[in-house]
This record gives structure tokens, C-alpha cells and sequence, in this order.
């Protein structure tokens, strides 16, 4: 047991993170390279800024999210930030980053009551959602294997570090739900660029690559129909 | 306050009529191989890749643009929700032009595209309008209204695209008359005289329709319907131009302002925008003056795009400009003609991203004694249910008015208004319909119906 934590701690911990770091970036990157290169083949360059920051800005500080299923969205706000801030902020986290590269946030932390509190949270809200996504036939006849699976599994090392910090365990098991924690949260660090959790870092740019792609590249139609073999065809 | 009568709940909306419309060529052979053929080759040339990499990467299916569409509202059939849409295509892009999906879909197999799959694209992404009111739900920024768009293009490069459509364009780019409608010049000619004569008749004035005038500051072009069935907000609008003191000038050559194009083509859309310039650079004006029209205000703001030469012209819709003569006191309204209740509705092409929004409602405001809004309204309002291309396929058109249309219709009544002004051809000929199918009471007016009731004249 012990040789599989120092494990999941060490190599497969760096590893893992590594993976969603680069990954997350390459994603970022990538989409920001498509939004510029449509820059570059459009004619018009200009976006209703406007529009594109006030829906941005709407959904990334979520005022809007309310205007409509004010339920669900409540519970889905309360969710992600306990999601994101959560692990972020727990004092026990910040530590290990100041023990093992010198730079933390520990000034930053949550009391420990708190962060027990915002865990609970995130893990009801976790639960509600599903509920939510089940129980709604709207949501659930459009949603995909992933849409159930990934709530349950993103409040998984939430589940076993609340344990962890709170009940007074045998050794043998406090390690094995310690081990829990440590390899849900590095499943979730590896898929997290792969699939739609990657909209953590890809939705703030998302209005601007719509706007940028409605900015139509002007030689394109002639392109299409040459490329089609329908030069010169009637309608 | 104002729910007299509630059509939303009637019983006879649970059946939903067929949405079938008629197809000229059905395309034959191996319609998935041409599908993916098509998609390729837009992908390679366009700017539609950026939107469908972040897409499939993001879209989390939360449902919730479906609280904003209207066809859902009504059917409450998945298929309808936006984003199950949007899937039919995103699906494609992931499986066969994704990086992570070709590898996923060769190592494991998965979706594959199928002939029903086709068939059941043609008809979904011809019940969306394409109003573009569920973007303003989608926490992820996708624009469900641009795929319905791309979804055509595709589709109706391989010929499947609605015949009225199709067969409206032809006439417009390659017919005789060069107009959706296929009048002839002499007979538009005709209508000009005899509107000139209504307006001598109603305010004693001589108002032209100055035509084919070089150097005018601006060109006016709207939608050839307007002929046909408008010729109020004609009217209204050679009076404001008049009393304003524009010059303004028509076309001869090129007088039919709809773009399908906008709908289903992004080369007739160009192709008709091309020709809207050329006569422009022939009349040599300055600007652009568009009619009561929301998709052919749209298409011109493309304008930019595929104009040559630098320097594209100012689109300036007709509102915009009476508005602006309006507030310099050079068009006065009388306050007492207009006293029933008016109510306006936001034209979603003009409105969703709240570039016409106040100028009509502070008009309104001014000269009519009881103005109400719908609710909602803005650039939340809801789509006439004959967006998108959809109001000129007639064969739909107890889908359009008893689906699409419905949640307009209650819309209107519970505003109690009497006129419903509308300033847009596609929504005004939906209106007429949708509120005769569903017997709702009111009149349907453009902006400069009402205004050439009130415009007073010095003489």
C-alpha cells in the first residue's frame, strides 16, 4: 500500500498533471490559433464586441446563467465552485505544492471548517445535478454516456478527502481512501483535457470564435464550387 | 392583464403537423459519401472549422437552450431541443474531421454516418428558423443558429434544399425578371404611379419613388414582396424619405433585396450581395437604404465581406434613418391618428444582437397613444416561427403557424394590441398567416404603415 501511494503521490501524480496542464493549453492554444487564422481569411474583421462580452462575461461570472432553470442553475453554480475552488484553496493542497516546488498559495487558504463545508456542498450539488440531469426528460434524452458519468466521478475525490480529513480511520484504511483520493483526481486530471470538462478553459474564448467564425471568408463560395466541380452550373 | 384567450394549451396542439416540404432534385446515389465529400471541401475553404473544434470539444448538454426555443415549447419532443440538432452535425465533424475522433472511431468503432441520418438532418435543421435565441442560453457559447446555417450549405450542395427556395433564387440570379417573385419591371413600374397616386390622394402631396437617379445619397432595395403585399410600408416610407428631404433613389435592374442566401448558401449569398454592388457602383451613391426587412438587413451586413474595391458602403436600415429625421424634427407625426393599441415585435435578425432595438420603440412611443410590449422582447423576443427561410415554403404552413408560430400568437393576444407592427417581410407574411390559422384578432402593420397614417406634411 504504501509503495502504491508514494507512487500515485510522486511519478503518476507529476505525470498526471503534466497531462492536463499541456493538455489544457494545447487546446487553448489550438482554438485561439483557429479563431486567428479565420481572422485572417475573413475580409471583415470587425465583431459586436458588445455582444460577444456580454455573453461571455454573462456565463463566466454566471448572472445570466439564472435568467432561465433558476433551480438548476443554482445548484450547478454552487457545484462548480466548489469544483474549482475547493481543491484550489484546501490548505493540505496548498502545502504539498510548497513542499515540493517551493511555491504555494498558503496566505490564500480556507479554513478548514470551511472547505469542510464547501465539500459537503459540492458533493450534494454534485448528487443534485445527476438527479436533476436524470429526472428532466429534456436533459436526459440529449445527454451522452460522460454527461452521468462525469458528475459522479468528479465528486469521488471529493468523497474520500473528506473522509480523509474527518474521520478517525485505522491506518490501513485512512491510506486506502487517501490512495482513493489521490488516483480519482489523477483520472480526472488525464481526461479533463479529452473531454467536455476541457470547456474549463475553452469557454471564456467560445463567444469570440463564433463571432469570428460567422466572419465568413469572402472567396470561399467560388472555392467550395470549383472544388465541388460545379463551376459554371446553374442553380 | 391582457389574456383574453389562451390558444398555448389548446388541445389540438399536441399533434404536430408534418413538416414535409417539397425537394426538386432529391439527390440519388451514395448521398454519405457525397455528405462527407461536401463537408470537406467547405471545411477546407471556410471559416466553419474554429466553431466546430471548440464545439465538439465543449458542448456540455445541459438543456437549457431548449427553454428558449419556441418549436420545443411546443412539441416537447427531444428532437427539437437545440442541441440534440446541433449533435446531428457536430457528431459528423467529431467522428470524421476531429483528430481525437478519427483515431477513437478507428481504434473502437462508433458512430458512423447513415442515409437516415441525412434524411432526418433535412428535416430538423429545416424546423429550426434559425432565430438564434437559444445562443443567448448556451453557457458554452455555441451558436446553434450557425450550424442550422452550415448544416444547409452542405445539404444543399448536394441538392437538398427546399424547392420554393431554390426555385426563388434561380429566377432572382438567372431568371428574366431578376427577382424572387418574378415581376416584371413594367409591372413594379406600374405599382410606383399608382402608389404615387394613393399618396396624392391620403396627404395631398406629390411624393416620388425617384428612380435609377445617379448620385443619390442613398439606394433603397427591399424585398420584391413588398410589392405585392406592402405597399403601406412603401408608402410610409417614400413619405418619410420625402418629408425628411433624403435623396434617395430605387433601381431599375436590381430591385429585390431577400438573400436566401442567408438561409441555406453562403455563394448565393454572395453572389446576390455581388449584385446589389454592381448596381450600386453604377448609381454611384453613397449608402445603402434597406426596406422593412430583417434577413435582407442581415444579408447586407455581409456586405463588408465580400465586397470588392475597399471602402464597403454604410447599411442603413429604413427605421435607422427615419428615426434620425424624426429626432431632427424634419418628419412630424400626428399623436391623435394612431390611438388603438400597438405592440412591436423585434425581428429576430435585426434584434438578437440588439442592433435595432430602441430607434422603432421610441418612434412608436411618439406618435401612438397606447404602446405595449410583448414580453419577452428585445433581443429576447421570440422568432415569428417563419424565420430562416422557413415563412416562404408554403407547403409547411400549418407547421409554421401551428408549431413555430404558436408561441407568437399568444404573444400577440396577451398583449391585447390592436396593431402589431412588424417591420419585416418574412415576419409580416407569417403574421398574416399565423394569425389567421389561429384566429387571433389584430391588424398587422409595418413600422411606415403607421406612419404614413400620422406623417403630417407642410404645404
Amino acid at each position: 500500500m504504501d509503495a502504491w501511494l508514494e507512487f500515485a503521490k510522486g511519478p503518476l501524480f507529476r505525470f498526471t498533471f503534466a497531462i492536463m496542464l499541456l493538455g489544457l493549453a494545447r487546446v487553448l492554444i489550438l482554438s485561439i490559433i483557429n479563431g486567428f487564422e479565420a481572422k485572417g481569411k475573413s475580409r471583415e474583421k470587425k465583431l459586436p464586441m458588445n455582444y460577444v462580452m456580454k455573453l461571455t462575461f454573462g456565463f463566466v461570472f454566471p448572472i445570466r446563467s439564472l435568467r432561465v432553470k433558476p433551480l438548476y442553475s443554482v445548484v450547478s453554480i454552487i457545484f462548480h465552485f466548489g469544483l474549482l475552488f475547493t481543491p484550489i484553496l484546501l490548505f493540505d493542497h496548498a502545502l504539498l505544492f510548497e513542499n515540493s516546488i517551493g511555491v504555494s498559495w498558503l496566505g490564500l487558504t480556507l479554513s478548514k471548517s470551511l472547505a469542510d463545508w464547501l465539500t459537503l456542498l459540492t458533493i450534494v450539488f454534485g448528487l443534485i445535478i445527476l438527479v436533476l440531469r436524470v429526472s428532466n426528460r429534456a436533459s436526459r434524452s440529449i445527454s451522452r454516456k460522460q454527461d452521468f458519468i462525469w458528475p459522479i466521478l468528479l465528486i469521488i475525490p471529493f468523497i474520500s478527502g473528506f473522509i480523509c480529513g474527518n474521520s478517525v480511520l485505522n491506518p490501513d484504511s485512512y491510506k486506502a481512501f487517501l490512495l482513493a483520493h489521490i488516483l480519482s483526481g489523477e483520472l480526472i486530471f488525464v481526461l479533463l483535457p479529452f473531454t467536455k470538462i476541457a470547456h474549463c478553459i475553452l469557454m471564456p474564448i467560445s463567444q469570440w470564435i463564433t463571432a469570428r467564425s460567422w466572419k465568413f471568408a469572402p472567396d470561399s463560395p467560388e472555392e467550395v464550387t470549383i472544388a465541388l466541380g460545379k463551376e459554371g452550373e446553374p442553380i | 392583464m391582457f389574456k383574453e384567450k389562451n390558444i398555448w394549451n389548446k388541445a389540438e396542439g399536441k399533434t404536430t403537423p408534418e413538416m414535409k416540404y417539397i425537394i426538386e432534385k432529391p439527390p440519388k446515389g451514395d448521398r454519405v459519401k457525397r455528405f462527407l465529400e461536401i463537408f470537406a471541401v467547405i471545411l477546407k475553404h471556410s471559416n466553419y472549422r474554429p466553431i466546430l473544434e471548440q464545439y465538439v470539444k465543449i458542448s456540455a448538454k445541459c438543456s437549457r437552450c431548449s427553454v428558449a426555443c419556441h418549436i420545443y415549447q411546443v412539441t416537447q419532443d427531444p428532437k427539437d431541443i437545440p442541441c440534440y440538432r446541433s449533435e446531428l452535425l457536430l457528431r459528423i465533424y467529431r467522428r470524421y474531421f476531429s483528430l481525437e475522433g478519427s483515431i477513437y472511431g478507428r481504434l473502437f468503432g462508433g458512430y458512423e454516418l447513415k442515409e437516415e441520418d441525412i434524411d432526418e438532418m433535412a428535416e430538423s435543421f429545416w424546423k429550426c428558423t434559425a432565430c438564434r435565441k437559444c445562443v443567448l442560453e448556451c453557457p458554452m457559447g455555441i451558436d446553434h443558429g450557425l450550424l442550422t446555417h452550415l448544416a444547409r450549405y452542405i445539404m444543399a450542395e448536394m441538392d437538398l434544399v427546399p424547392r420554393a427556395l431554390l426555385i426563388s433564387t434561380r429566377e432572382q440570379l438567372e431568371g428574366k425578371t431578376r427577382n424572387t417573385s418574378a415581376i416584371p419591371w413594367i409591372g413594379m413600374a406600374d405599382s410606383i404611379e399608382f402608389l404615387e397616386e394613393e399618396i396624392k390622394e391620403m396627404h395631398g402631396v406629390d411624393v416620388k419613388f425617384p428612380i435609377d437617379v445617379e448620385g443619390a445619397e442613398y439606394m433603397f432595395i427591399t424585398p420584391v414582396s413588398d410589392w405585392l403585399m406592402e405597399a403601406e410600408s412603401l408608402m410610409g416610407i417614400a413619405c418619410a424619405m420625402s418629408a425628411g428631404g433624403v435623396n434617395w433613389t430605387m433601381s431599375s435592374k436590381v430591385n429585390d433585396a431577400i438573400n436566401y442566401g442567408l438561409f441555406y448558401s453562403d455563394a448565393i449569398l454572395k453572389r446576390n450581395l455581388l449584385v446589389i454592388a454592381e448596381e450600386f457602383k453604377r448609381l454611384k451613391c453613397k449608402k445603402i437604404l434597406m426596406g422593412e426587412c430583417g434577413h435582407a438587413t442581415r444579408s447586407a451586413w455581409f456586405m463588408p465581406t465580400y465586397w470588392e474595391g475597399g471602402n464597403p458602403p454604410e447599411i442603413v436600415h429604413c427605421i435607422e434613418l427615419t428615426h434620425k429625421l424624426i429626432k431632427e424634427g424634419k418628419i412630424k407625426l400626428d399623436p391623435n391618428v394612431v390611438t388603438e393599441r400597438v405592440t412591436y415585435h423585434d425581428p429576430c435578425n435585426i434584434a438578437r444582437q440588439s442592433r435595432i432595438i430602441e430607434q422603432p420603440r421610441e418612434i412608436l412611443k411618439s406618435f401612438c397613444k397606447d404602446f405595449v410590449e410583448m414580453t419577452p422582447n428585445r433581443s429576447e423576443n421570440y422568432c415569428c416561427g417563419g424565420g430562416g427561410g422557413t415563412v416562404s415554403i408554403d407547403e409547411i404552413r400549418k407547421y409554421r403557424t401551428s408549431v413555430g408560430g404558436r408561441r407568437k400568437a399568444q404573444q400577440i393576444i396577451d398583449t391585447g394590441a390592436h396593431w402589431v407592427v412588424a417591420p419585416c417581410a418574412n415576419c409580416k407574411k407569417q403574421f398574416r398567416e399565423l394569425m389567421e390559422d389561429n384566429k387571433v384578432d389584430g391588424e398587422l402593420v409595418g413600422l411606415h404603415d403607421l406612419i404614413l397614417k400620422a406623417i403630417i406634411f407642410d404645404k
